[in-house]
């Protein structure tokens, strides 16, 4: 079966940096950071170091949110606004609108590590601590589940294709967009809205704070310099939140429509490690980056630069140099990640990162890892971008993606060529 | 307790918590075919009264049955006859739940 061609034409972000792609990137080339303190969190054992947290959030317009109807906006929590204010973006680059998506050919895949984070904590505390059902809103339910982002994002857009919400935390991003990608291939599609959303929420972030793989905050005093990924001073990851859409289309279908195509999808691959569920595996992200370039029947010397996961904890960012120096060899292609910029996203990481990847393709450069000043031991060998961007032109781009529960993803976009 | 009271105080749960349009709240009124709520919104709708009115509605079956605004005012003046009956100084409470909205 001869798949089709799957082309990108619309992008659109909600990050830590701004709330659209141009305010995003401008902020990732200018250096800044998101992350700071999360002062407003309200957690058991304050003013010790585990109830201090950093955090990379979003701030989102409210004008954006007063423009949804009520009916619409009931359903959602944080999360499904950011996917929403990133899908709308997504759609209006693409030249589509709302109404024309209603046709069983037009798909919504989104992801997230934790559906609507901050309403199931209400939830509990609704019904453990206040007055049970009485209080509980109809809405909670809705705004809670793990699919939250995706069916309020295809309410809201009126998308009546394949509507599903892939959930392996951090790797559930580049599993939409390569779902998504599979769908348009074999036909069964035509257009997919597709990326990944998160809420950032202390029940999350002090789920790494427990296993010792949140940033230490008796190391790093400094929030703008405690994500530091590949570095040797580096001591744990800082959640942070946002949405990445994107709309995927078949080829002929966006050049019949006139749309620009910003990138072509040539490969996608995911595997699971079989033996860790919080530890990333050398072998197993190697077995799935020669999974991305069988599918893709593109060698690996051909790409340019590689957007890698690495959340700046000691074990994942090991893991990571380690798969790209044995799978590249000695002449690896460019690195950099850009957690250090916004902290780690979890379920928008791999589609807020892609995006700005796609800009840099865009741009002909590479940002560089910000706060990475000395690769740390095991973390040598590869080629680092660092410290400035570096000018290049950029045909062929891997995107990285990896999950606790030792679930892997890696996607392949290419400068497209007619 | 004035009905006239009463209707302030359930319009400004429809208007707070539903964003219904307060020229839209006319006694008869369907609450679904013409104010555009459905059963989801009279959950929500019943907990904001509930909050208002210090009361417990969700066991209410008459709740349940009610199609017009006035279906609504008329309900909430029997509780209110039912709260006097029992002692409640309704008066100084309508009082109190228009203060707090002040």
């Amino acid at each position: 079966m001869n798949k089709k061609r799957c082309v990108i034409t619309g992008m659109g972000v909600v990050s830590p940096l701004g709330n659209t792609l141009e305010q995003f990137y401008t902020g990732l080339r200018s250096g800044l950071c998101g992350i700071r303190e999360m002062t407003e969190w309200d957690i058991a054992g304050a003013g010790t170091a585990d109830a201090t947290y950093f955090g990379s959030p979003v701030e989102l317009d409210e004008k954006f949110i007063k423009s949804l109807p009520r009916s619409m906006r009931r359903s959602m929590s944080k999360i499904s606004l950011y996917a929403s204010c990133a899908a709308l973006q997504a759609i209006e680059q693409a030249g589509l609108q709302i109404g024309e998506l209603n046709n069983q050919r037009t798909g919504c895949i989104i992801g997230s590590t934790m559906g609507g984070t901050s309403a199931i904590s209400e939830a509990y505390r609704i019904v453990t601590f206040g007055k049970g059902l009485e209080e509980m809103s109809s809405m909670q339910f809705f705004k809670s589940v793990s699919h939250t982002a995706v069916f309020n994002v295809s309410h809201f857009l009126n998308i009546t294709g394949t509507v599903m919400a892939p959930c392996a935390a951090c790797a559930s991003a580049l599993q939409s967009i390569g779902h998504a990608m599979e769908l348009i291939s074999f036909g069964k599609q035509d257009i997919v809205v597709c990326g990944g959303a998160e809420e950032l929420a202390p029940e999350v972030s002090g789920s790494f704070e427990v296993i010792y793989a949140g940033v230490s905050s008796t190391r790093m005093k400094d929030p703008k310099q405690c994500s530091r990924p590949f570095d040797s001073r580096r001591s744990g990851l800082v959640c942070g939140e946002g949405a990445g859409i994107f709309v995927l289309e078949e080829l002929e279908h966006a050049k019949a429509r006139g749309a620009e195509i910003l990138a072509e999808v040539v490969g996608y691959a995911t595997c699971g490690c079989g033996t860790q569920i919080s530890q990333s595996d050398a072998p197993a992200i190697r077995k799935c980056l020669e999974m991305v370039y069988a599918d893709a029947e593109i060698s690996p010397d051909q790409t340019d630069y590689i957007n890698a996961h690495a959340t700046s904890t000691l074990q994942g960012d090991f893991s990571e140099a380690t798969a790209i120096r044995e799978f590249f060899g000695e002449k690896t292609p460019p690195v950099s990640s850009l957690k250090g910029h916004i902290g780690h996203t979890l379920g928008a990481s791999g589609a807020l990162e892609l995006a700005a990847s796609l800009k840099m393709m865009q741009e002909s450069e590479i940002i560089p890892t910000l706060n990475l000043e000395s690769p740390g031991e095991g973390c040598e060998g590869i080629d680092h971008v660092m410290a400035e961007p570096r000018k290049k032109q950029l045909d062929l781009i891997l995107k990285n993606s990896f999950a606790f529960g030792g679930i892997n993803a890696a996607l392949l976009c290419k400068k497209y060529q007619n | 307790m004035e009905r006239t009271e009463l209707i302030a105080a359930i319009n400004k749960t429809f208007v707070e918590t539903l964003e219904v349009p307060e020229e839209d709240l006319k006694p008869e009124a369907q609450i679904f075919a013409d104010l555009g709520l459905d059963s989801l919104d009279m959950v929500d709708l019943m907990i904001g009264l509930q909050r208002r009115f210090g009361i417990s509605l969700r066991q209410s079956e008459e709740m349940r049955q009610i199609v017009t605004l006035n279906d609504l005012y008329d309900f909430f003046e029997k509780l209110e006859k039912q709260e006097k009956a029992q002692g409640v100084d309704t008066d100084s409470k309508i009082k109190e739940i228009m203060n707090q909205d002040k």
